[in-house]
């Protein structure tokens, strides 16, 4: 009698990555340069790739051409970072070759190493990428943040002609008015949002993605007041430009970019500096995402509604719409045979989308730029289509032309 | 339940035939044991351990099951992707491979597990009986046993179900004519419908 699987085997954790390889930001260096002869360089890797990983990683986030992964381990190594590194994004990588200068293109998760007071008692709880800069968030240390900071967007002081290649510099985030629990990149500017409810900005604010109130840039994070002064939010977004953030009631507030027609149902300006209250009835709602040019929402019955410009998930003939619209419940896989079948998450990449169901299957749908939405083909798909990944998917972090999700094995 | 035509309506078979209607069968299996034709009659390959089997990892197969199966469904239908009708009858439902094709699962569900033994409800298209003793397997192998298949047994055919069905003992002209003129009317719709 064979045994394959005992009574106590337990499900494991796993890491897939698919999209464009060439940047390193997959994590797999045969793809850039192969280590066998009759492997060829790979451009793209269209369906899940198994990342090896050393511990379980709790939290990933893709940024434009890298990517970061962070366990809650208290270990010394709790971040790793791979891809594009020539503004320091995934901090100082030290050469094998000549010990004074650093990699600009990471190829394997290398770790990142963070200046803690207690490497070994402080636990990282999220990171977030945005074009050429990262925030790492911690419980007890605050937040560091790395990379390019000609706007700021790294909360410290702007030098003039700084040159952020081969940087040692990591600064660190403190003076908040509580606990910074959420930290969210946009293109160039960084959101926090602390336990109390209320949310921090510093960047590029010339769409007004910082909501200060004026289109300067900001170098200190500073409290946004507007719409949102007073109200306990629960989640805050952003990939590109625009930003969202959910309250607890329900609630969602919008500011930043409009070109898309993204807070067109509030006001008739292309660019937003002041959180206002989008008021759309379609129930409460309990997730946002933000993505380059269209926004999703998903709201407390597990439905999900699109708006703003681009593939938005309703057919080719819908490309742009001010006012939220729904996708169908039976395209992520509800039927009368599983009408239990719901979306729990949703995600944006720049120009994709992906929703997470409860039965943990992955749905994306947007435009398919080089590879990224992982279905093996190349064209893009103007409604959700299912991600044949091998385990049950937790979480997926999308990026521009990459994503990485954390999966459990059967 | 199996479908029979009298007369003229052999006609009628080969245009039901054509709309490719799908089949239910609720197939019954035993966790444990392989052999080589997926069925318990087979010659014994190996024999597995099964008690690390709960019901919510069956449950999670079959879903996952459902899901690829669903997305050869549409790409067998052969329907352009980029068009809007293609995403208004992925909305119902609709989108169905209507020429020659691998068999398709359109819905499995788990009527009842006692180990070692378990019911499936498998709605299917252009399916073989050995098609649904290979699931059998299938499943078995992804739960990290084995499993051979006890039971197929059709329970609908299109539009004709175990309702209209006669038993052996039923088999008189009254019973027949009765059960024709009862079907005519839906399989009229249904070929209406359709073509």
């Amino acid at each position: 009698v064979f045994q394959y699987a005992g009574k106590a085997a337990k499900r494991k954790d796993r890491v897939f990555v698919w999209g464009f390889c060439y940047s390193g930001a997959l994590g797999i260096p045969s793809f850039v340069k192969p280590d066998a002869g009759w492997k060829k360089p790979r451009r793209i890797q269209p369906t899940p790739y198994r990342l090896e990983t050393a511990e379980k990683i709790s939290s990933a986030a893709c940024g434009y051409g890298f990517t970061l992964l962070s366990s809650t381990t208290t270990d010394i190594t709790k971040v790793w970072g791979m891809g594009l590194n020539k503004d320091s994004q995934l901090g100082f990588q030290r050469s094998k070759r000549d010990r004074m200068k650093g990699y600009e293109y990471v190829l394997e998760p290398s770790p990142i190493p963070l200046p803690l007071e207690k490497p070994q008692q402080t636990r990282v709880l999220q990171v977030s990428c945005g074009r050429a800069h990262s925030l790492i968030l911690t419980d007890s240390e605050g937040v560091f943040t790395m990379g390019n900071n000609s706007y700021g967007q790294c909360g410290r002081k702007i030098v003039e002609d700084e040159i952020y290649s081969e940087s040692h510099l990591i600064h660190q985030l403190k003076e908040f008015d509580s606990r910074v629990v959420q930290v969210v990149c946009g293109q160039d500017h960084s959101l926090f949002r602390t336990k109390n409810g209320t949310v921090y900005a510093c960047g590029w604010g010339a769409d007004g993605q910082t909501g200060l109130g004026h289109y300067d840039i900001t170098s200190v994070p500073t409290k946004l007041r507007g719409d949102i002064a007073g109200v306990n939010i629960i989640q805050v977004s952003s990939y590109g430009d625009c930003c969202l953030a959910v309250s607890d009631e329900g609630d969602v507030f919008g500011w930043g970019n409009s070109e898309y027609l993204q807070l067109a149902c509030v006001t008739e300006t292309t660019q937003v500096n002041v959180p206002r209250h989008l008021p759309f009835k379609i129930g409460k709602i309990k997730e946002a995402a933000c993505g380059g040019t269209g926004n999703v929402v998903l709201t407390e019955e597990g439905n999900v509604f699109v708006w703003g410009y681009g593939i938005l998930g309703k057919g080719p003939n819908l490309i742009e719409t001010a006012v939220p619209e729904m996708i169908p419940p039976s395209l992520f896989g509800w039927s009368d045979f599983s009408p239990d079948t719901r979306v729990a998450h949703v995600r944006c990449g720049l120009s994709h989308f992906a929703a997470l169901t409860n039965k943990g299957e992955l749905f994306v749908w947007g435009k398919n730029l080089r590879g990224c939405l992982g279905t093996g083909r190349m064209e893009d798909h103007y409604f959700p289509w299912r991600v044949t990944v091998p385990g049950e998917v937790l979480d997926v972090a999308c990026g521009v032309d990459h994503m990485v999700s954390m999966v459990k094995s059967f | 339940v199996s479908v029979l035509g009298i007369g003229h309506g052999t006609k009628l078979l080969t245009d039901l035939y054509n709309c490719h209607l799908t089949r239910v069968y609720t197939v019954g299996g035993l966790f444990g044991k392989a052999t080589n034709d997926f069925s318990d009659t087979g010659q014994l390959v190996e024999k597995t351990t099964f008690d690390h089997i709960t019901r919510e990892k069956l449950e999670r197969i079959l879903a996952v099951i459902q899901g690829t199966n669903r997305k050869a469904l549409l790409m067998y239908s052969n329907i352009d992707m980029k068009t809007q009708e293609a995403y208004e009858l992925a909305v119902k439902g609709l989108i169905r491979p209507m020429g020659k094709s691998p068999p398709i699962i359109t819905a499995i569900r788990c009527l009842q597990l006692t180990l070692p033994e378990f019911q499936l409800e498998i709605h299917c298209l252009h399916e073989t009986q050995q098609y649904l003793r290979k699931v059998v397997h299938e499943i078995g192998l992804e739960l990290k046993s084995s499993a051979v298949c006890t039971q197929v047994r059709r329970i609908r055919d299109g539009v004709f179900t175990l309702e209209d069905a006669l038993l052996r003992t039923q088999w008189d002209l009254q019973n027949v004519q009765n059960a024709i003129s009862g079907c005519q009317l839906k399989v009229k719709t249904e070929i209406e419908r359709t073509l």
